[in-house]
């Protein structure tokens, strides 16, 4: 076991405790509204502490993390049951990409925040217009006196609510088309242009919100990249996104499939054979999420491309909707009670996870992006204008 | 470590899939074991374990193998899927090792492992300790083998015991099986002299749950082996195929499917991989986790391939039915699926029902 690791062990055993015991398992997907202002200080505890971002480079301030170390971190903030994280979007998608493609300005002012765990980041990718086919682009963006102007909306912008800043895909260039064009602004979300409302879920809760833009401005030095990078750079975010976070999230997902194990045996369902065997398939696919997480991961260290890390979506995300029915049926006939009237843990599993397959590329497009790059079978035609746009 | 292999291991892996692809590619594929009758391709068996010296990829370098364990014995194993090559490794390269390996004496390795590692002798195992009676019932390729080892229950103790295959007496009953690249026969010793038998090694009842764990890291390894030949046919059959005036790999039925086939594939492979490596402590649950899955994504895999296929994919010439057989086959060796998972459950649930 690593010192990191050891370290870390001590540490939350030291500070996961007293007003934040509450916290223990919440806040995940589905349960996002619970205790937020608690969870914003428990990210600034954490910060403080220097646990977030230990993966960056020692000169952002980071720890310069080994894969093993932040695989080794990430199991151990699940073993002593550490809520969800709130600033997950900043330091596992925004921070490497203002690393890798920042200027030295940027990364002054805002890995700092990202690092202490005072400043929150939110996605500003799909629009009403721009779901599957994110390219589809209309928001505008314009540079008017050292600033960039920006007009549109966002949609499905999950954690909107409780963020300080967006990262925003926006069109520069009047008149380009798809992936051109594009810019990746950094803005605040605290101006008289921008308005959030949350989009209230079959889960009955706000994960995802409306972002609105009437006039909203950033600094023209807010721009990561170039006029025309921006697709670019969007899409080299999301690479980020399917290395070693997948593995914070799987850990959520092993608490999850332990507490439908244990109601099993309390409520008597692990009696019956065929939920055994349902329960035995889910922990496998639990276990191979992992393995091939890692097969990604080290292969990614030895500098190799390997084409396993195109199934990550789709597989967990459909291991995690049929988790959510299994759940119900290891529930039974309690699937429908409301206790208290409201939804508890699992029932919030159970419909959160029918939005696993939809956000983040649904499995229809993942299908389409695994027969086109992983397997180079012919792209899907482009529409040629036929279709009226609403 | 999930992402496993060296360069000893690339090196097996490129030199088995040049050999196996000539074989292939000059008619010597599987469909000539269909015509012959016999499971055994004794041509490529040479090839294989004489040219190639592969035989001994999971021997010990100190009795003439290359001391690649089981990591090597996947490699092997996934390239023999793909192809199909009907020659006896799992059995001699596979449980024969094994159990030699781990209870012979040096001296009986001396003399027996350098001459399996060689492909000069290969055997089988047939168990006979769970039964009353003195055979075997479906023991994988014996009526080829040199030799046969017999675990036999004497008293409490479990035998594992030497038999020579023209022991007089020894009957090997050879049956029809649906793969007909894989034979399976009744083995009886129940006639055989008690002289002509020599002791091995005893061991206790948990020693072959290890011996078929490693088997079925091997079977995992063919099956992932096997289902990416199936997906590679179909992607290779549905670029070239063209109705509606467009080859039918643009249309997102087949593109969708097929990706459904990887998907099955990799997830499959990281568990096999993922259990060549385990630890001791985790062998158990990630192996019936690789097989479970290897077996069930190599049955669908074939499966789908046939569909994609169309009517060319159901016909005897075409050889996709040959994959599709043998995944079938597979599905039930060392365990079947529910077994599989149902050991699963014991462990996550800690009791049994």
């Amino acid at each position: 076991m690593s010192n990191l690791r050891i370290n870390f062990s001590k540490w939350m055993k030291t500070h996961f405790c007293g007003e934040y015991e509450c916290l223990r398992g919440r806040a995940t997907p589905g349960d996002e509204d619970a205790f937020p202002g608690l969870r914003l200080k428990w990210e600034r505890e954490m910060g403080t502490a220097g646990w977030i971002g230990i993966g960056w480079p020692t000169e952002y301030g980071g720890k310069g993390a080994s894969l093993d170390e932040i695989v080794g971190f990430n199991e151990e903030y699940a073993c002593h049951g550490g809520p969800g994280r709130a600033g997950h979007i900043g330091e596992t998608l925004l921070a490497p990409t203002i690393i890798a493609f920042g200027t030295e300005q940027q990364k002054a002012r805002y890995l700092p925040g990202i690092k202490a765990g005072t400043e929150f980041w939110c996605q500003g990718y799909s629009e009403p217009n721009a779901g599957s086919d994110l390219s589809n682009i209309k928001t505008k963006a314009r540079l008017e006196n050292n600033q960039w102007v920006i007009s549109g909306q966002k949609i499905w912008t999950s954690l909107a609510m409780d963020s300080d800043y967006i990262f925003v895909l926006a069109r520069a260039d009047e008149g380009s088309k798809g992936r051109h064009g594009l810019v990746f602004l950094l803005v605040q979300l605290n101006q008289p242009g921008i308005k959030i409302r949350p989009i209230k879920q079959m889960s009955g809760t706000s994960e995802f919100n409306e972002v609105f833009f009437d006039e909203a401005v950033c600094s023209h030095d807010d721009i990561i990249g170039d006029v025309g990078d921006g697709w670019k750079i969007a899409m080299a975010l999301l690479g980020f996104e399917r290395g070693a976070s997948t593995l914070g999230q799987q850990m959520t997902f092993a608490d999850e499939f332990r507490q439908i194990v244990d109601l099993a045996k309390s409520n008597g369902s692990a009696k019956n054979p065929l939920i055994r065997q349902r329960i035995a398939k889910s922990y496998a696919g639990l276990k191979i999420m992992r393995f091939t997480a890692l097969r990604t991961l080290e292969a990614a260290e030895k500098g190799e491309t390997t084409k396993e890390g195109y199934i990550s979506k789709i597989f967990w995300s459909s291991w995690h909707r049929d988790l959510g029915e299994l759940a119900m049926d290891v529930m039974g006939n309690e699937a429908e009670i409301l206790v208290n009237g409201e939804y508890s843990k699992l029932q919030k599993l159970f419909l959160f996870s029918r939005s696993d397959t939809i956000y983040g590329g649904t499995n229809q497009i993942q299908r389409n992006i695994i027969a086109e790059r992983a397997l180079e079978m012919p792209k899907e035609p482009r529409g040629g204008g036929t279709v009226r746009e609403g | 470590m999930v992402y496993p292999f060296n360069s000893d291991h690339e090196m097996i892996r490129e030199a088995l899939s040049g050999f196996l692809q000539d074989w292939y590619e000059n008619g010597k594929g599987p469909e000539r074991i269909y015509k012959s009758g016999k499971a055994f391709d004794r041509e490529a068996w040479s090839g294989f374990s004489h040219d190639l010296g592969m035989v001994g990829v999971a021997i010990s370098e100190d009795f003439g193998g290359s001391g690649l364990g089981d990591l090597g014995r996947v490699v092997v194993m996934e390239e023999l899927g793909s192809s199909l090559c009907a020659i006896p490794f799992l059995t001699t390269g596979g449980q024969v090792v094994d159990i030699i390996s781990k209870i012979a004496t040096k001296q009986f390795k001396k003399e027996y492992l350098p001459k399996i590692a060689r492909g000069e002798i290969q055997g089988v195992f047939s168990s006979g300790h769970v039964g009353k009676e003195k055979k075997c019932i479906n023991s994988p390729n014996a009526d080829t083998a040199d030799f046969i080892l017999i675990s036999r229950l004497n008293d409490k103790l479990i035998e594992v015991v030497f038999l020579d295959a023209s022991a007089p007496g020894l009957k090997i009953n050879s049956k029809k099986t649906m793969d007909p690249t894989r034979s399976f026969c009744d083995v009886d010793w129940s006639q055989v002299s008690d002289t002509d038998f020599l002791l091995i090694g005893t061991v206790e009842l948990d020693f072959f749950e290890g011996i078929i764990s490693q088997s079925q890291i091997a079977l995992a390894a063919e099956c992932i082996g096997g289902a990416q030949k199936c997906l590679d046919m179909t992607l290779e059959y549905a670029s070239q195929r063209v109705q509606f005036g467009r080859s039918i790999a643009s249309f997102q039925a087949i593109k969708h499917r097929c990706a459904d086939m990887f998907v099955l594939i990799e997830a499959a492979r990281s568990a096999v991989y993922a259990a060549a490596v385990a630890t001791d402590s985790e062998k158990t649950e990630a192996v019936l986790i690789a097989k479970a899955n290897a077996t069930e994504a190599y049955f669908k895999v074939a499966g789908d391939a046939i569909q994609l296929h169309g009517g060319i994919g159901f016909t005897w010439e075409y050889p996709l039915h040959l994959f599709f057989k043998r995944a079938r086959a597979n599905r039930t060796m060392f365990g079947v699926l529910s077994e599989d998972y149902k050991l699963l459950a014991d462990n996550i649930f800690g009791d049994k029902l």
